[in-house]
């Protein structure tokens, strides 16, 4: 293992150290550097909080700032925050209009967000919740309850960050969070292991000439492992999956993410959308809004995801919506 | 005694607190077996801390309110899964009781079903999957019965704490579909759950209470 590290305790920390010397757009609260909010909340709006393990940057704090999130519970590696933490949070962002919490389908994080909402209802504050499961290889189809959060949690951010701050009501943030979260997909392949920095050795392997298509950001167990395949091939199977579940005919819609995880160039991330836009030029659907790059990794694993919207008059101005966070910036002419 | 008040309250948290710190490496090499070894030091931790917030809070603060307390002080002192379940568990009770000012058999019922349906939802499991549930939802049902048929708190709770025995007992044929023990499913079985165990702790303890 090689890695820039001092003591592997002190990873989630230091990072976090490094975060908020670089970006006063973010702070923490209760002098618990795990609970990142927005240094300046703004008045009246409904708060968005998110939370997870580290190990995905930007996911998940990377994403708190002007019209996204409000604020994030950091976990160690790969593990859930507490409920406290949480808690903490969920205090700091309420502005009287009520919370919705956005995380990703992973036990741990459930149990300690549901704790976080009951403490938060003892304090007469409003919480709702929205789980994103966009993972399609977690679960087959009529068992999307069972589906991890990946990658395509950032369309549901971005959708209910928008909405909150056009001063929409909790419901209808939630709702249209929850419109974004069922009508977003991802599938991901993977090309080498992740090494998480207190173990120190790779948390699986794949053969040097393999490839597993669908794993996990953890490195959960995929659909099919086989021989790598030239990039069109890769990209064709995947949308097979992305394109059984959300159909894409003429004239429709879609915002598209080519997220690395971590260990893969831009450049073959380019390869790879080359042939998603392919695909649905041929299908005679339109990419409305794209963006390439890293947006929820699993640490230094190769490979990559592909997220899908589909859009409508309703998620296609949220999505369109200007943001500015730390780690994730997007304007308008 | 026939009914538990917010002073008395606060004497079940302390024998709550004294069983659990007793029983820390019982619990540690139970839970070792087939889960992360962290039971007994989240359970001693979590209940030293309820106590420790009960007695400053003190009986004033009145009965729900100490359950509450308790509850909530739980979540942030150990948040293990098994910690979150049982702060869960006191703040779901707190709600059962909200109103009283004494628990006697039928708030005692109450308490208990509420507790074990607040662990069940939060943990998403249900009977027969090897866990405190197996335990806290049959004591329930003797709650429920005792409480029908009127009888006091104390053999109420005596037969509680039987049934709970009974019910660990009974946890051992079944195979662990939660946590770090599902990855051992075959392995646990002639194991009586570690959770289970915290179960029938905390209905003993409540039942030794009473009967003093």
């Amino acid at each position: 293992m090689k890695k820039f590290l001092n003591d592997p305790a002190d990873f989630v920390d230091e990072m976090l150290e490094g975060i908020y010397r670089a970006h006063p757009q973010v702070t923490y609260v209760n002098d618990d550097k795990r609970c990142l909010v927005v240094a300046k909340p703004k008045a009246g709006k409904v708060g968005i909080a998110t939370g997870g393990g580290s190990g995905h940057l930007p996911l998940f704090l990377g994403y708190v700032g002007d019209n996204m999130l409000d604020g994030c519970a950091v976990g160690g590696v790969f593990q859930s925050p507490s409920a406290d933490q949480m808690h903490e949070v969920t205090k700091y962002i309420d502005q009287g209009a009520g919370v919705l919490y956005i995380y990703g389908n992973y036990t741990g994080d459930i149990i300690n967000f549901d704790m976080a909402a009951e403490l938060a209802d003892i304090d007469g504050i409003t919480v709702k919740q929205v789980i994103g499961n966009d993972d399609i290889a977690s679960s087959v189809v009529g068992e999307e309850h069972k589906r991890r959060g990946v990658a395509g949690i950032f369309f549901v951010y971005k959708a209910a960050g928008a909405a909150a701050a056009n001063g929409l009501s909790l419901d209808e943030v939630t709702r249209l969070a929850d419109k974004a979260r069922a009508n977003v997909r991802t599938i991901g392949v993977a090309l080498s292991s992740c090494v998480v920095p207190e173990i120190g050795h790779a948390t699986f392997s794949v053969g040097e000439d393999e490839m597993e298509i669908g794993m996990g950001i953890h490195g959960e167990p995929g659909i099919s492992r086989k021989k790598l395949a030239p990039a069109d091939a890769v990209v064709d199977e995947m949308m097979e999956r992305v394109f059984a579940e959300l159909p894409a005919g003429k004239g429709d819609e879609f915002a598209v993410l080519v997220n690395g995880l971590g260990g893969t160039p831009k450049e073959e991330l380019y390869i790879l959308f080359r042939r998603v836009s392919q695909l649905f030029e041929a299908r005679g659907s339109k990419v409305k809004y794209v963006w390439i790059g890293e947006f929820a990794t699993a640490m230094e694993m190769a490979g990559a995801s592909i997220s899908v919207l589909k859009l409508d008059a309703e998620l296609d101005p949220l999505v369109a919506a200007p943001v500015n966070t730390p780690f994730f910036a997007h304007y308008t002419a | 005694m026939d009914a538990i008040r917010a002073d008395e309250l606060i004497g079940l948290f302390q024998s709550w607190r004294d069983l659990f710190a007793a029983e820390r490496d019982f619990l540690i090499a139970l839970d070792g077996k087939v889960g992360d070894s962290d039971l007994g030091i989240t359970m001693s931790k979590s209940f030293a801390a309820a106590y420790d917030t009960v007695a400053a809070e003190g009986a004033a603060a009145g009965l729900t309110k100490l359950l509450r307390s308790a509850g909530a002080i739980m979540a942030k002192t150990a948040p293990s899964t098994m910690g979150t379940l049982t702060a869960t568990g006191f703040l779901r009770g707190a709600k059962a009781l909200e109103g009283k000012d004494a628990i006697g058999t039928a708030e005692a019922a109450a308490f208990w079903r509420a507790y074990a349906t607040g662990i069940a939802e939060r943990g998403k499991a249900k009977l027969g999957d090897k866990t405190i549930l197996d335990v806290l939802d049959p004591v329930a049902g003797v709650l429920e019965a005792q409480a029908a048929s009127g009888a006091a708190l104390a053999p109420a709770m005596a037969a509680a704490a039987d049934e709970a025995e009974a019910a660990l007992e009974r946890t051992k044929t079944m195979k662990a579909q939660h946590g770090k023990a599902a990855v051992f499913q075959e392995q646990t079985v002639g194991l009586q759950d570690a959770g289970a165990t915290v179960g029938v702790f905390l209905v003993k303890a409540m039942s030794g209470y009473v009967a003093g």
